[in-house]
């Protein structure tokens, strides 16, 4: 069941889950800034092992490193491409051996390039286990009371849920519509072209039928009356003592990394 | 509390009418029952009385839809009849949205208007009368189709509406989920609830329904007393198949050609054990129906036929071979794979181009008059070049059927065939499959219908709990 919980939300009573959804909106924006701001290679390390500390307290961490493999194929992805296309300072060894005749050497491995692809990848573990633990960690229907407070338009906020809420349907749905085929003879295809053409008996079911109960889901959005906006406050989450002791850290923490920046040292 | 009178309606690009002249009364506190062949308009019923056909699909419409004594075209727009009338719609997944089921539950109470203590009351009177409190805090991905039903139909009964329409809430249902499912609208019935439930399994329900309905291409064809209704020979037969005369003198196998053995076979999904222990000997030309409760085991059992599942430990043998030495392209050749819900494998622009995708992936020869003799099979020879999804959930079915065939394996598994059918259009895939047996196939069913298992098949395999627990001979 892991594959299907992707981004999902986990019932939990843990101290991640008993946070106000503000509080994790506000440590989701300080932590991509300075994701973002700094290059110090052993400081965003030290931000991942943050993270995965917050999320072992929180009792998420085995569902946070569910997308581990998919942030290790990507990170291979991120070195190559900065290591192909931005050759920067001592060359030290080459993509494909020297020895090869004809293209051997042509690829060099240099220490820029390698740089700024371990920042890259750093960078993009922060971010996906930042937004993870949020999504794991709180209720849609927290997400959508707290952005409608802050007047971001119903629809959009059920957009977003929305999106979110099917990634596990239509990977199970996918997963039938695959199994359906293979029975019929399926065949994966060979060549670009080959698998172009033959991603069609998985995605045409796949879309004809989201598109369908595209339908019941606006319907039922509607008779349920989620778009009118009126709304009776049950079982809100409120600011709580340890909301402001986590702000408290966050703030501090935030200043001591602007500090370190006007230091240069990150 | 809702009246119909002469109701036609037309969809938008098409010619046929999806509904015509329909009149239909509905007094407070009553059921009324809406049944018929796939594709008769009874969803479009359901849309109609609602007044959601009116507020939210073009096309053709005439005559007048009362709700609550005022005009849908008064009611401002879709919130605004759902002050009056909840609806169920037929699929459960899409009317999820949050992801636990009590928040989606919450969601739909506090936008009513109500105070914080009524809702909570109210809460939990619904999850009390729903049977959910086991599983309010669960995900939709981790509960079965009878739980998404429960959720669906909770989430409509959190708007409070004296009128309910329930649109096929039981199609994808077992007999136990059915069952609850007709206890839980008798229930709401005895509250005061006004119900219009389009549905099926009618015996589920007899004692609850007040008035028996039948659609049939777009036209009521008799309405009444559930009693004075089934007086029609015809109409018993559409709702009480009658699977009695199925059985053909087949000669019997000669029992010495075994096309699939099972041997100690156990699968588990992770750590979850999902069979255990299974041991099966199936000879060429027998009709199998193997029988049980969902979550049994009984789609994992059959996806080991054609190597879509592989066994944790023990073999399966299909015609002399392991299929762990086979590839499932290899196995498509011999075993055929109709799963539940034909919309999982459609793609093609043409009936036509469907069944012949399967055929030309496996190589087959003469591939044109295989084609032409599955068409002819299912029944679909005219409908040749029409679009597959335009097709009724009966003609989808044995189309699905039809592109296996063409496929001509051995063996033809199938599950749950006749979902979603009435009497008659569940008697022809029957007659079908009987067919295919009489030309030496091996058919394998799996049903919720106790009686299509004892009329129809040689053998019953009764699992549950991943184990075979009887196997017998039929009726």
């Amino acid at each position: 069941m892991t594959m299907a919980e992707i981004l999902q939300y986990v019932h939990k009573d843990a101290f991640l889950h008993r946070l106000h959804p503000y509080t994790k909106i506000f440590f989701i924006i300080l932590v991509t800034v300075m994701a973002i701001i700094a290059t110090d290679i052993p400081f965003l390390i030290l931000m991942v092992i943050a993270l995965l500390a917050f999320a072992a307290y929180g009792n998420v961490l085995s569902e946070s490193l569910n997308q581990l493999k998919l942030i290790l194929v990507m990170s291979v992805i991120f070195i190559l491409i900065t290591v192909i296309t931005m050759p920067n300072g001592e060359t030290i060894g080459y993509v494909i051996p020297q020895g090869v005749p004809l293209v051997g050497g042509l690829i060099p491995i240099t220490v820029g390039g390698l740089m700024i692809g371990v920042v890259l990848t750093l960078r993009f573990m922060i971010l996906i286990f930042a937004f993870q633990l949020f999504l794991i960690s709180t209720q849609p229907r927290d997400i959508v009371h707290a952005m409608e407070k802050i007047r971001v338009p119903i629809d959009y906020i059920l957009m977003f849920i929305i999106a979110l809420r099917f990634i596990p349907t239509l990977q199970i749905e996918g997963q039938r519509i695959h199994e359906a085929q293979l029975a019929r003879g399926f065949n994966p295809g060979t060549g670009v072209l080959g698998k172009v053409r033959s991603v069609s008996p998985i995605v045409i079911p796949l879309v004809s039928n989201a598109l369908l109960r595209s339908n019941v889901l606006g319907l039922t959005i509607d008779m349920r009356g989620y778009r009118t906006g009126k709304r009776t406050h049950v079982r809100e989450r409120v600011f709580e003592k340890r909301d402001y002791a986590v702000m408290t850290v966050m703030v501090v923490a935030g200043c001591g990394f602007v500090a370190l920046v006007l230091a240069r040292m990150v | 509390m809702i009246e119909l009178t002469d109701v036609s309606y037309t969809y938008p690009h098409t010619v046929q009418p999806a509904l015509h002249r329909v009149s239909l009364s509905l007094k407070k506190g009553r059921c009324v029952m809406v049944t018929g062949p796939s594709g008769a308009g009874k969803t479009s019923l359901c849309l109609a009385a609602s007044g959601i056909l009116y507020h939210e699909y073009g096309g053709k419409k005439e005559g007048t839809v009362i709700v609550d004594k005022k005009n849908v075209s008064e009611y401002k727009s879709l919130s605004d009849l759902a002050q009056n009338v909840g609806v169920v719609f037929d699929d459960a997944e899409a009317q999820m949205i949050f992801t636990t089921v009590e928040e989606e539950l919450l969601s739909a109470l506090e936008h009513r208007g109500l105070s914080a203590e009524v809702i909570e009351e109210r809460l939990d009177g619904i999850i009390r009368t729903t049977y959910l409190d086991e599983i309010r805090d669960r995900s939709p991905h981790h509960l079965s189709g009878g739980q998404k039903q429960r959720v669906a139909l909770a989430a409509t009964l959190a708007l409070g509406n004296d009128i309910l329409i329930l649109d096929e809430p039981t199609s994808e249902l077992d007999e136990h989920a059915t069952q609850r499912i007709a206890e839980i609208l008798a229930e709401l019935k005895n509250q005061g609830k006004t119900i219009l439930l389009v549905e099926h399994k009618y015996h589920h329900f007899r004692d609850m329904v007040d008035t028996l309905v039948i659609l049939e291409n777009g036209a009521i064809t008799a309405s009444g007393n559930p009693v004075t209704v089934l007086e029609d020979t015809r109409i018993r037969g559409m709702i009480f198949p009658d699977f009695s005369t199925i059985r053909k003198a087949v000669p019997k196998p000669s029992g010495s050609d075994p096309v699939i053995s099972v041997q100690n076979l156990s699968h588990s999904y992770g750590d979850v054990p999902a069979l255990s222990g299974i041991n099966l000997t199936i000879h060429r030309g027998e009709f199998v129906a193997i029988v049980g409760e969902n979550g049994s085991g009984k789609t994992t059992l059959v996806k080991h036929f054609n190597q879509l599942l592989s066994p944790t430990g023990g073999d399966v043998i299909i015609n002399g071979r392991n299929t762990k030495e086979c590839s499932i392209a290899d196995l498509a050749h011999h075993v055929g794979l109709v799963f539940q819900n034909p919309d999982h494998m459609f793609f093609a622009d043409t009936v036509l181009e469907e069944i012949a995708y399967g055929v030309k992936n496996l190589d087959i020869g003469n591939g044109d008059a295989v084609i032409d003799a599955a068409l002819r099979d299912a029944g679909l020879s005219e409908m040749a070049g029409l679009y597959p999804r335009w097709l009724s959930r009966g003609e989808r079915q044995r189309l699905a059927i039809a592109c296996v065939v063409a496929m001509q394996p051995g063996i033809i598994v199938l599950d749950e065939p006749t979902t979603g059918l009435d009497g008659y259009e569940a008697r022809m895939v029957i007659d079908m499959l009987k067919n295919l047996q009489e030309k030496g196939h091996t058919i394998i069913i799996i049903t919720h219908n106790r009686e299509i298992a004892e009329h129809c098949a040689d053998r019953i395999i009764v699992m549950e709990n991943g184990r075979i627990i009887t196997d017998s001979e039929g009726a």
